[in-house]
């Protein structure tokens, strides 16, 4: 059967691409990392280190304080992940069973709202933040990325919950519910892969966000993840092994996250959350 | 519920009604805080004077002055240009990439993890990163695009100090990073068609160009506007990759219209032009999330 194995054959090959395509980057920033200054001189250039050493390691930790970047970026997604899903999953909720009059208008002013390019905002919400004594820290970031993730989250959600039949909170309201004691006690556990994919999406954009978190926390402290590793590169110098350290230790959180999650990241994004 | 049947609200009717303009209040409220408020103050600067270098000058009001500055600035019109390139180059690009990585990806593989592992990993990589890891390849000694010139027996290039080639290098870079997400939807949007459209179609002896054409295309029109539109309102804003590769260089034959308000606004300091830019650029970036919500409108209470 030459023909079953030549499908097999290219499904392996189809699966590789996919692999390599998203790997490849990283591995080869993982070689660097193990790389001295000398052997990176080297033409032609090495693919595997030959005398591998830590020391770009070691720098990563001691000439940047790597692991406050690393805290300050995991507050920050978590707390506007939070804030951003509760208040998608009520307005969500609110539009699809409540029976509001004109929805769909105030959807759409909700998108479009939340939709403006942040970019353009860079200086008034500099100037807000200022006013209100909020820079460098964790809230001149929190609020602007919860709003970031708005759109997407409220669409995933609405999506989800407009596929729970009326009936079972109708049932849970004769049994003494309140509506948001049936949203939070039949609605969320019913939809928890939505919720999850809106987290996910939320905490993900966060996590990349790097404009907003260059302007609002000029002091080395507050940086978050994205910002400090380009603190690194020195006025003239580019310590390739050094950053690309750097870019392991940042990388490594995030690929145990999607790691430990992958199988509900992909199944939530495709079980109908992005159906437009 | 239509005017035309103006009926008396029940009580819990009435209730549900508050309960509902209620549950929308935080979200308006962070809205209004974090969006409406600065596009207030926003759009007030860019009727103003305002430079943070020449304090004794105040910020007077200019009027119109500031866009009318815009209209006969250069590299303003140079980085709406490069803008409207990236957009041009990467949104199609990523959509076709993304299309063949979905197609890949929706096999039926043994091991499934390393294919899902390599589909999420781009996406799940800050901008910025990608960038940096992308200016390592394109490096002139010691980066692999010059290792293969090399290995191959060509001259190595200047990629990064070339404008057209740091363009080029650039647009990769960004449909490399963002082929993941478009990928995601679209594998969302494969799955959604059912299997027996495919047998039928090989019951009929259509060939699998004709099943692509005549059936996956078609199928996956709505999943490829929801990416088409995504990536264009980010590519819009494109900034993180350019920055981290070349810094708008040489030159600014790189540089976006975002690097350039940034730039404008807190290298240059000038709050009063940088805010007229960021208008203008609002302005545009409306105009196209106005197509994508005209496409998407409906009633989210009735299904």
């Amino acid at each position: 059967m030459t023909l079953l194995k030549n499908r097999r054959a290219m499904v392996i090959l189809a699966g590789l691409i996919v692999a390599a395509n998203g790997f490849f980057p990283a591995v080869w920033i993982l070689f660097t990392s193990f790389k001295t200054e000398v052997e990176l001189m080297k033409v032609p250039i090495t693919i595997i280190p030959q005398a591998p050493t830590i020391e770009n390691y070691i720098r990563v930790f001691v000439d940047q304080p790597i692991l406050r970047f690393l805290f300050n970026s995991v507050v920050v997604a978590t707390l506007s992940t939070l804030l951003c899903v509760v208040c998608s999953a009520l307005a969500a909720y609110a539009l699809v069973r409540l029976r509001l009059p004109g929805a769909g208008i105030i959807l759409s002013v909700l998108l479009a709202i939340a939709m403006f390019p942040l970019i353009s905002m860079m200086v008034p919400l500099f100037q807000v933040m200022r006013d209100l004594g909020l820079l460098n820290t964790w809230w001149a970031l929190i609020f602007p990325h919860a709003v970031l993730s708005m759109p997407v989250c409220t669409l995933v959600l609405i999506s989800f919950f407009q596929d729970i039949p009326r009936d079972l909170e109708n049932a849970a309201m004769i049994d003494g519910c309140t509506r948001l004691g049936a949203l939070w006690h039949v609605v969320i556990p019913l939809t928890a892969p939505g919720v999850f994919t809106a987290g996910i999406l939320a905490f993900v954009n966060s996590w990349d966000e790097f404009l907003l978190a260059l302007t609002l926390s000029p002091r080395v402290a507050s940086r978050t993840l994205p910002v400090g590793i380009t603190l690194y590169q020195g006025e003239f110098s580019f310590p390739w092994p050094i950053i690309s350290a750097a870019l392991i230790v940042a990388i490594v959180p995030i690929c145990i996250v999607i790691a430990i999650f992958q199988e509900r990241v992909v199944s939530g994004l495709t079980s109908g959350g992005m159906k437009g | 519920m239509s005017d035309a049947i103006r009926h008396k609200l029940t009580p819990l009717e009435k209730s549900e009604r508050r309960l509902g303009f209620a549950m929308l209040a935080p979200a308006f409220l962070l809205l209004a805080a974090v969006v409406l408020y600065p596009i207030a103050e926003l759009i007030r600067n860019s009727f103003h004077f305002n430079h943070l270098a020449q304090p004794w000058m105040g910020t007077p009001f200019v009027g119109f002055e500031n866009y009318v500055k815009a209209l006969g600035d250069d590299r303003f019109h140079e980085a709406v240009w490069h803008t409207v390139l990236y957009i041009l180059v990467t949104v199609p690009g990523a959509v076709v990439v993304g299309l063949g990585l979905a197609l890949l990806a929706n096999k039926p593989f043994a091991i499934k993890w390393p294919v899902r592992l390599g589909l999420l990993l781009p996406w799940a990589l800050p901008l910025v990163f990608a960038g940096l890891i992308f200016r390592w390849f394109f490096e002139y000694n010691q980066g692999v695009a010059n290792a293969i010139l090399r290995g191959l027996g060509f001259e190595p290039l200047n990629w990064l100090t070339t404008p057209s080639l740091a363009f080029f290098a650039i647009c990769l870079a960004i449909i490399w990073k963002s082929s993941s997400f478009v990928a995601l939807v679209l594998l969302a949007g494969l799955q959604t068609i059912p299997k027996s459209f495919y047998e039928a179609a090989e019951v009929d002896g259509a060939t699998k160009w004709q099943q692509f054409r005549e059936i996956t295309l078609p199928m996956l029109r709505p999943a490829i506007f929801v990416a088409l539109i995504f990536r264009t309102i980010t590519a819009i804003q494109t900034f993180d990759i350019p920055y981290a590769m070349t810094n708008g260089g040489p030159g600014n034959s790189t540089e976006t219209l975002a690097m350039y308000i940034h730039k404008t606004t807190v290298d240059f300091l000038d709050l009063g032009y940088g805010s007229a830019l960021a208008v203008l650029m609002f302005i545009v970036s409306a105009l196209i999330t106005s197509i994508y919500l005209r496409h998407t409108r409906r009633d989210p209470g009735r299904h």
